[in-house]
């Protein structure tokens, strides 16, 4: 599950560095390199990974890429449910009104 | 500097009008559950027999298989027939029974009157990000030292 990849991603101590500075807000990769003992290019390999696995995602500002926390990132789960609880409510719908067309024959 | 950033998992929000009064369908949606409960979406090895849902707070909506097992879906939070109920969802990440409430989701379903006999159903299921921490437990326990804290810190991110 993609669940379960975002855990492991996140088991890399550096990846969980720039996974943490991210909590504060979006960031380039620029600043993010500043405060961390890695390079810009390593930083932007962690990025990689992080957005690979759901958790983190970017936008275009001029020529720079900013990063922040995906929030659908753990939603697996949230979108198999959604499909779940449309067909329990149709077959819900069906059971209510037939029950009720009953009582109102009697 | 570090404010508190909370990211939540948005909810599953659905509504339904069924041509019925608030209180019948309320009544089939709790009393009835086992009517129209999809029998294929169960937890056990076995088909569901039965969905059986306790009408009153502190009840157990549960679930017995064709192989003779139950298992627990969630309990009862609110009870108010014709109105509200509200149920906790305690199946975790695993698609299995986890009694461990605190990392239960939770399902709320409204029932409002429209014109004509008819009842608008509201269900709303969330705290989606709770069973993010009963994940991050349930990888802890399958893992050595290297993974000390980070679930923690997962379990805050996603809060």
């Amino acid at each position: 599950m993609t669940y379960q990849k975002a855990l492991e991603c996140l088991s890399d101590p550096t990846r969980r560095s720039v996974f943490e500075k991210l909590r504060s807000g979006p960031k380039s990769v620029g600043v993010l390199a500043k405060g961390l003992p890695v390079s810009r290019p390593a930083v932007s390999q962690h990025l990689k990974a992080l957005k690979e696995a759901g958790l983190v995602t970017d936008r275009a500002d001029g020529t720079r890429r900013i990063y922040y926390i995906d929030p659908h990132g753990l939603g697996e789960m949230r979108r198999w449910l959604d499909g779940f609880w449309d067909e329990a409510l149709a077959a819900f719908k069906d059971q209510a009104e037939l029950v009720n067309q009953a009582h109102r024959k009697k | 500097m570090i404010v508190n950033q909370t990211i939540q998992i948005a909810p599953v929000r659905k509504s339904v009008v069924v041509f019925a009064a608030p209180e019948r369908a309320f009544e089939v949606f709790t009393a009835r559950i086992d009517s129209w409960w999809p029998k294929s979406h169960g937890i056990g090895a076995a088909p569901i027999r039965e969905s059986v849902l306790e009408g009153f707070v502190g009840g157990r909506w549960y679930t017995t298989f064709e192989d003779g097992t139950e298992a627990t879906v969630g309990h009862v939070l609110a009870w108010e027939p014709g109105r509200r109920l509200v149920v906790t969802w305690e199946i975790n990440e695993q698609w299995k029974s986890d009694a461990r409430q605190q990392f239960a989701s939770e399902v709320e379903v409204r029932f409002s009157a429209e014109a004509d006999g008819h009842t608008r159903v509201e269900l709303e299921h969330r705290n989606f990000e709770r069973m993010g921490a009963a994940a991050g437990e349930t990888m802890r326990k399958g893992v050595d030292g290297g993974w000390v804290g980070l679930l923690q810190l997962f379990a805050n991110a996603v809060k």
